[in-house]
């Protein structure tokens, strides 16, 4: 069953500098799966995750043949049906979870706020809502983050505060645009199983954002490779070692690697010509 | 024309002079695209036209008394503005006024802001006990309210022009000091700044040539915000009689002058006050418009 | 003899007015021409002590040594020719209203060197810049480019020593081979000295000869790199970052 379905979609941005084309017909369509977005700053794979949400903002526009979202026109819908759906249906986190988090409410207040506004629950019901939502994603200590302010959590803490909020509506499809790339990696490897394993038990749709290929096909079902603004390569990413695509194979070869060898590392291959 | 933005647009320029034009013909693509900000820029324009050709534009003198015509309503024949108590045209008065008017802001526009940015940057440099002092100088500044203040130094240095402009610059340096060490502070940490010390360059250097460009564009759009409340502090010490004096067409001056006759020859008050509200809001326009261009936190995006 | 040689170095900051001990004694040498490694996760101190070297952060113990010499407070031009830095954000290390050639000419202007226009486009040809990028701003660049120009700069004293703090850690993966590659191929050339941080254990491994483990601000466990190939830690938090990283092994 086809969750989200996008036809040639297009970001273009008119700046003074001219029109830039951050995204240059992207097509792609998924179920309850795990499809993952690679590419390098600048590829548009940003841009592709938060069209899905209309959240590319003036001078920037977004044009498709088609964006179809569980049977809603996401091209038509009102701003109104957009903001019903970016939460409760369709969830976001971000890279940066200072950012995301506003610095002056708790913790937990931002976790009930949304329940006690939206799904109109009592105080006691959500709170007792948002402590299982922390347990969700393995907060030892829920009470105490509920009480904490966001500058007091740690990136990993507060990330995962952040798949908390997201998850407490029950979305059918998660977008996570370099959800780990700001956590050290013992934590980055938590809050990837913590993603994991939520995803899995719910059956949500998730669409994974990252510039580092390897991470995307050890977690995700189905990755798209772009570069400037193009998919270069679609692949199982049971097959991303068998990548056809130079851009691709390129991507795979250029980190170093922990006892390898100590010659130059292989530069990407930029062929300005698979853009086209 | 063509080939001049081709140049101003070249984004490998081949000097520092056409990168720096470069980058102030980007800034003005984007302040052209805010309607607001570019009204507010024509008025300032239009003030400094009229300001520049008042002599020769003006249909009749600013000073000469013509009691026979005195209190003429707007839209008499030659007077369209109509006339003030002593039958002078209040159209002409006006534009030879505007004279006054840019005079004081220009004056006050190059020193308070150099001077409080100067401040600012030493106090958020160097921190510690330097900007307690400075500070502290700042703050006793700040407490008085600004006209008061004003109006001290003005009894103090005795009435005039040039007074009225000295006791305006001192009165309004402090928000510019306030603005540029609250910049400094964000700024002196940063990694570039990190970068050039240890380079090993001095205190001097480091404030000059890499703080103060990074506190100038708060400051400039501070400037065009403020320039309506000095020009309402210039019109409040003419008003009062301690700025310039009669019978120079100082706007201030003018409304003093039509207040006693507000209710039965409103325009003799209203049409200065009309200019006042014009020009500051031009300003107020221009100055909105140059956060959006020149707010460090915008570029490079 | 080491060229640089800490000894047990701690440094303290006052935050909300309580100190926050950031390093707890931490001793390590660094040979002439070597590179060294910090490895540790965030708040292990790692790169606070880079910054105790340059005099930006507050030392409240142990001693720092270069060339066998203390250094002087404040760290004065002969310590500027000698080390420099690269830092993590390349957005954030270049002065964004000032050119590339400005970043680049002002070092030569401070210390007084003279011919900058020839200087200043050999750099950016070392570090593979063109040089109609002379005059561009920093905005107009990417994040490697900005990097080589960080770079660039910090090589424009000539120095002996460069501290590495997380230098690829913003960069695209693609971008951090181009980069570190280019370090590499400087280092050799001209013999440069590295103390370089990272909390990627591969990049600490493609680039480092020997590598410290830190967490919490103190010295777990130095290794050499043949060690770390063959993960022959000692301690079982090294174990465990190492177990982190598993994916980043040759053959994974």
């Amino acid at each position: 069953m086809t969750l989200l379905s996008v036809k040639n979609l297009r970001v273009t941005f008119d700046t003074e500098a001219g029109v830039v084309e951050a995204v240059r017909g992207v097509s792609f369509s998924l179920g309850r799966e795990r499809l993952g977005i690679v590419g390098e700053s600048g590829s548009g794979k940003t841009q592709t995750g938060r069209s899905v949400l209309r959240l590319i903002r003036p001078p920037g526009r977004i044009e498709a043949d088609a964006m179809t979202f569980d049977g809603i026109d996401l091209m038509k819908a009102s701003e109104r049906d957009m903001r019903a759906l970016r939460g409760p249906r369709i969830a976001m986190v971000m890279q940066d979870p200072k950012y995301s988090l506003n610095p002056v409410m708790r913790v937990g207040e931002q976790l009930m706020e949304g329940l006690r506004q939206r799904d109109g629950m009592g105080k006691k019901e959500a709170h007792a809502k948002a402590i299982e939502a922390l347990a969700a994603v393995q907060i030892r200590d829920p009470e105490r983050v509920m009480d904490a302010w966001p500058h007091e959590l740690s990136g990993g803490m507060g990330q995962r505060v952040m798949i908390a909020m997201m998850l407490i509506p029950n979305p059918d499809l998660l977008i996570a645009d370099e959800p780990t790339s700001a956590l050290d990696v013992t934590v980055q490897a938590e809050v990837l199983s913590i993603l994991d394993n939520l995803v899995r038990t719910r059956g949500m749709g998730l669409i994974f954002i990252s510039h580092d290929l390897r991470l995307v096909s050890r977690f995700c079902d189905r990755v798209l490779v772009m570069f400037k603004g193009k998919v270069v390569e679609e692949l199982p990413a049971r097959d991303l070692m068998k990548a056809q695509h130079p851009y691709t194979q390129g991507l795979l070869n250029c980190l170093p690697r922990i006892g390898g060898p100590r010659e130059p590392l292989p530069a990407l291959d930029r062929n300005a010509a698979w853009a086209n | 024309m063509t080939t001049l933005t081709a140049w101003l647009r070249d984004p490998s320029p081949t000097s520092r002079r056409q990168a720096r034009l470069g980058q102030a013909y980007l800034a003005w693509l984007r302040l052209k695209r805010n309607r607001l900000a570019m009204i507010g820029l024509a008025i300032v324009a239009l003030l400094i036209i009229v300001a520049a050709l008042a002599p020769w534009i003006a249909p009749h003198d600013p000073i000469t008394q013509a009691l026979r015509e005195r209190l003429q309503p707007p839209l008499t024949p030659g007077h369209i503005l109509g006339t003030d108590d002593f039958g002078r045209d209040i159209l002409s008065r006006l534009i030879v006024g505007s004279r006054i008017t840019l005079f004081i802001i220009a004056l006050v526009a190059v020193t308070a802001p150099v001077f409080g940015l100067i401040i600012g940057t030493v106090a958020g440099y160097f921190g510690g006990w330097t900007d307690e002092i400075l500070m502290r100088i700042t703050d006793i500044f700040l407490a008085f309210p600004k006209l008061i203040l004003a109006l001290a130094l003005v009894a103090v240095l005795g009435p005039g022009m040039e007074n009225a402009v000295l006791a305006i610059a001192i009165t309004s340096w402090p928000p510019y000091a306030r603005v540029a060490r609250a910049e400094t502070l964000t700024v002196r940490n940063s990694d570039y700044i990190a970068a050039v010390r240890l380079q090993g360059a001095g205190a001097a250097r480091i404030i000059w040539g890499h703080i103060m460009p990074m506190c100038i564009p708060s400051v400039i759009i501070r400037v065009t915000l403020d320039m309506a409340g000095v020009i309402l502090i210039a019109a409040g010490l003419g008003f009062l009689g301690l700025g310039v004096q009669p019978p120079m067409p100082e706007w201030g001056a003018m409304i003093s002058a039509g207040r006693k006759y507000l209710f039965e020859q409103w325009w003799v008050a209203t049409m200065p006050g009309m200019a006042i509200f014009i020009v500051s809001l031009g300003f107020n326009l221009l100055g909105d418009g140059l956060r959006d261009v020149l707010d460090p936190r915008n570029s490079g995006k | 003899m080491a060229l640089i040689e800490i000894d047990t170095l701690s440094v303290t900051f006052t935050a909300k007015g309580r100190p926050v001990r950031a390093v707890k004694g931490v001793s390590l040498n660094v040979a002439q021409g070597e590179s060294y490694g910090l490895v540790g996760e965030s708040g292990s101190g790692k790169s606070t002590i880079l910054r105790a070297i340059c005099g930006l952060a507050p030392v409240s113990g142990g001693t720092i040594r270069i060339g066998g010499q203390p250094l002087p407070h404040p760290r004065g031009p002969a310590f500027s020719r000698q080390v420099q830095m690269v830092f993590q954000d390349p957005y954030a290390s270049l002065h964004p209203r000032h050119t590339i050639d400005r970043t680049l000419s002002e070092p030569l202007a401070i210390h007084g060197i003279g011919n900058t226009d020839q200087r200043v486009t050999q750099a950016l040809n070392d570090v593979g810049l063109p040089p109609n990028f002379r005059f561009r701003f920093p905005h107009q660049l990417s994040g490697g480019q900005r990097q080589r120009v960080a770079i660039a700069r910090a090589l424009m004293l000539e120095p002996s020593i460069l501290l590495l703090d997380e230098p690829t850690s913003a960069l695209d993966a693609s971008v951090q081979a181009e980069t570190l590659n280019l370090l590499n191929r400087l280092r050799a050339e001209r013999g440069l000295t590295f103390l370089m941080v990272s909390h990627d254990l591969a990049v600490i491994d493609h680039m480092c000869d020997r590598i410290l483990v830190m967490q919490h601000g103190q010295a777990v466990e130095e290794l050499p790199r043949e060690a770390l190939a063959r993960a022959e830690m000692k301690t079982d938090y090294a174990r465990s970052l190492f177990a982190a990283s598993a994916d980043r092994m040759l053959g994974a």
